[in-house]
């Protein structure tokens, strides 16, 4: 299918990330948003709820994030594309629905603008520290699916893709973007509507006495019903059998979180998007998502420049997980070189894959900030000129670090 | 089938509304039997999120008539609450107000006067109906279960109200998955002699205390525009031609009969 010519703001713009992905989310069929402002997410609430009225969309600004993400997942039930946007302590407090919208098989997009932290942090500044609350943030076990775009024109892009994504897989997708990509202002080119493919909702379309709202199709994934057709829908957050009713035993709950975990997990490969860039014959491979990959790229060619063979893999999809792509780079590489705006964590699911193959560096950032390119290049060349095995991540020691933990830094008088 | 929802039925048949237009999000869990009978889509939410999730359903959908049931209304959902009365979203909330946490053994909840709860509290508890007027309900009534007639008319008026209606219903424990039978005969038999009709008393004096009778009618009925209508007008209003005004409002459907909202 593709995308409505009404809901498309084709042309050549010059805005920044979160406004790109604004624009996204109307051009991915988004007809409903509902959101409680929160620096630095709040130009995309602001874009949609421009120009979202003016195509039929409807906008709520809600009381809290725990409204918002709970009305988000009312409209998809009712039938419409629905999305939220939020960061930090919003991210937070949507932690119980995220979960609630994956036991449900809710598809709806969750644009999260990190920004330093912990807790109020820094809410003007980057950060990438939310990655690992967005795999395993809310109780139990579930699957979803993370971007982490690094310029606006991804975040339109990837946008219309989570959407995508989201229908195609009944659950929860996240952009975890930042602050840097959200408030950076790049061209973005918004094609013709008829080049931008949607993924329909997978509507049940047989009589109603005979729906049953979680059995899956044969790729695990079930039809979904809207409210207000007679399915005479019986929806629960509650552990539920293929009709929706609750049950209780032990057995039906592995069947079932074994398919909510499954139907992304078997999937993978069909979800998951890589750019690799030299990685052949690369002695190091530097590791990368969002804002970090865009100053790896400058990392990377000043190693090169020392004459190092250096490759780079961009994580555009950071959850699933590439499990089966960083084992496969393992057996022919010396080492990794991660570098992230927080102190080491999706190195460590490097690390779990690499299983000791090759040594793993992380070049650490406590936020509010991107590295400094120079370091990720000294990072590369310690990991090249480093011929021994070391166990574990080593946490490489950058400038910044130098100058604040050993003297030179001084605070503004 | 249990009292209230043998009451809920009753009302949502005397209203004429198509009971598939009628969606129930509750974060009380009904039995897949009563809604089955009910012949409503039913949403068993996030704790306290019951009004959150009604509001997405409305907005998404403003055809359907939502009816948020909410056991922790005025806890987790409290913040919900007062702002879905402020902007008049178009819900019939009902509060099941068994006055404790019936299923966790009873501990005390907001709505815990003195006298019912098994170990007593100190604390002061709500007044819904005159928290729901002062935040400008449209509509606000408390029954107890006994008035099964009072109740399920009440609701067929509610249900129908463009905007946010309250109605407070003081119930033996709603335990979805009892009998009828399993209700204590005393506490039916007190709510009969503790409860007195006083139609249209000003809800601020109609907090439930030990000492006096519960006071039980219909308190408020007002009208004031929906949180629809004031988009569309204010929308309208900036935007101009190019603004389709969303949804169906109540008063349009009674000319147009038909909503582009969620087909």
């Amino acid at each position: 299918m593709k995308a409505n010519p009404k809901h498309v703001l084709t042309g050549v713009y010059y805005i920044d990330g979160d406004v790109a992905s604004g624009y996204g989310a109307m051009a991915a069929g988004c007809r409903f948003i509902a959101g409680y402002p929160i620096t630095p997410s709040t130009e995309a609430f602001e874009a949609f709820c421009r120009w979202g009225p003016q195509v039929g969309a409807m906008f709520i600004q809600m009381e809290d994030e725990l409204g918002s993400i709970s009305a988000v997942v009312g409209a998809v039930w009712s039938g419409i594309k629905s999305m939220t946007i939020t960061s930090g302590p919003g991210y937070s407090l949507m932690m119980e629905t995220i979960g609630y919208g994956a036991m449900l098989e809710t598809p709806f997009v969750l644009l999260n603008i990190q920004r330093g932290g912990p807790s109020t942090g820094v809410p003007t500044k980057t950060g990438q520290a939310d990655m690992m609350q967005s795999r395993w943030g809310s109780h139990g076990d579930y699957e979803l699916i993370a971007f982490a775009p690094e310029s606006p024109q991804e975040m339109f892009d990837y946008t219309i893709r989570a959407f995508n994504l989201a229908e195609k897989y009944r659950c929860p997708v996240m952009i975890m973007s930042d602050e840097c990509v959200g408030h950076m202002t790049e061209k973005v080119v918004i094609p013709e509507a008829d080049k931008i493919d949607i993924e329909p909702r997978r509507f049940y379309t047989g009589p109603p006495e005979q729906y049953l709202p979680f059995k899956p199709d044969p790729d695990l994934v079930p039809k979904m019903a809207k409210a207000g057709d007679g399915f005479k829908l019986y929806i629960t957050g509650l552990l539920h059998d293929e009709k929706g009713h609750p049950v209780s035993n032990e057995e039906y709950s592995m069947k079932y979180v074994k398919r909510l975990v499954d139907k992304i997990r078997l999937n993978k490969d069909k979800i998951i998007e890589l750019k690799e860039e030299n990685t052949e014959d690369a002695d190091i491979v530097v590791v990368s998502y969002g804002i970090s990959s865009r100053v790896a790229v400058k990392g990377v060619e000043i190693a090169r420049q020392r004459g190092i063979k250096v490759g780079a893999l961009r994580l555009v999809t950071v959850w699933p997980f590439p499990d089966e792509k960083i084992a496969e780079l393992a057996k022919k590489t010396k080492a990794f070189v991660v570098p992230e705006i927080n102190y080491g964590q999706v190195v460590f699911d490097v690390a779990r894959c690499v299983h000791g193959q090759s040594n793993i560096v992380l070049v650490p950032h406590g936020g509010a900030g991107v590295h400094n390119p120079a370091d990720i290049a000294d990072a590369i060349e310690y990991a090249a000129k480093t011929d021994k095995q070391i166990e574990g991540v080593v946490e490489f020691k950058t400038r910044l670090e130098k100058l604040v933990f050993e003297g030179g830094f001084k605070l503004k008088e | 089938m249990n009292l209230i929802t043998s009451i809920f039925n009753k009302g949502i048949e005397t209203s004429g509304i198509e009971r598939k237009r009628i969606s129930i999000p509750s974060d009380i869990p009904f039995s897949p039997e009563v809604i089955e009978k009910l012949g409503v889509d039913y949403f068993h939410t996030a704790r306290g999120r019951a009004i959150p999730f009604g509001t997405g359903l409305k907005l998404g959908n403003p055809d359907l008539r939502v009816m948020p049931v909410t056991g922790d209304l005025m806890t987790l959902g409290g913040n919900h609450f007062v702002h879905g009365v402020r902007r008049n979203m178009e819900l019939l909330v009902i509060c099941v107000n068994n006055f404790i946490y019936k299923k966790i053994d009873g501990k005390t909840a907001p709505s815990t006067a003195n006298k019912f709860s098994p170990y007593s509290t100190f604390e002061e508890p709500f007044n819904f109906p005159h928290l729901g007027n002062s935040c400008g309900a449209v509509y606000t009534a408390r029954w107890t279960a006994l008035h099964a007639e009072e109740l399920a008319a009440s609701i067929a008026e509610a249900i129908t109200k463009p905007g946010l209606a309250v109605i407070e219903i003081i119930a033996p424990g709603p335990n979805y998955y009892t009998d009828i039978d399993d209700i204590d005969e005393n506490l039916l038999k007190f709510y009969f002699d503790n409860s007195i009709i006083k139609n249209d008393t000003n809800p601020r004096e109609v907090g439930i205390t030990p000492e006096d009778k519960i006071i039980v009618g219909r308190f408020t009925d007002k009208k004031r525009p929906t949180f629809i209508d004031v988009y569309n007008v204010q929308l309208g209003k900036t935007i101009g031609e190019k603004f389709t005004p969303y949804g169906v409002t109540q008063t349009e459907k009674k000319k147009s009969g038909g909503s582009d909202g969620g087909n």
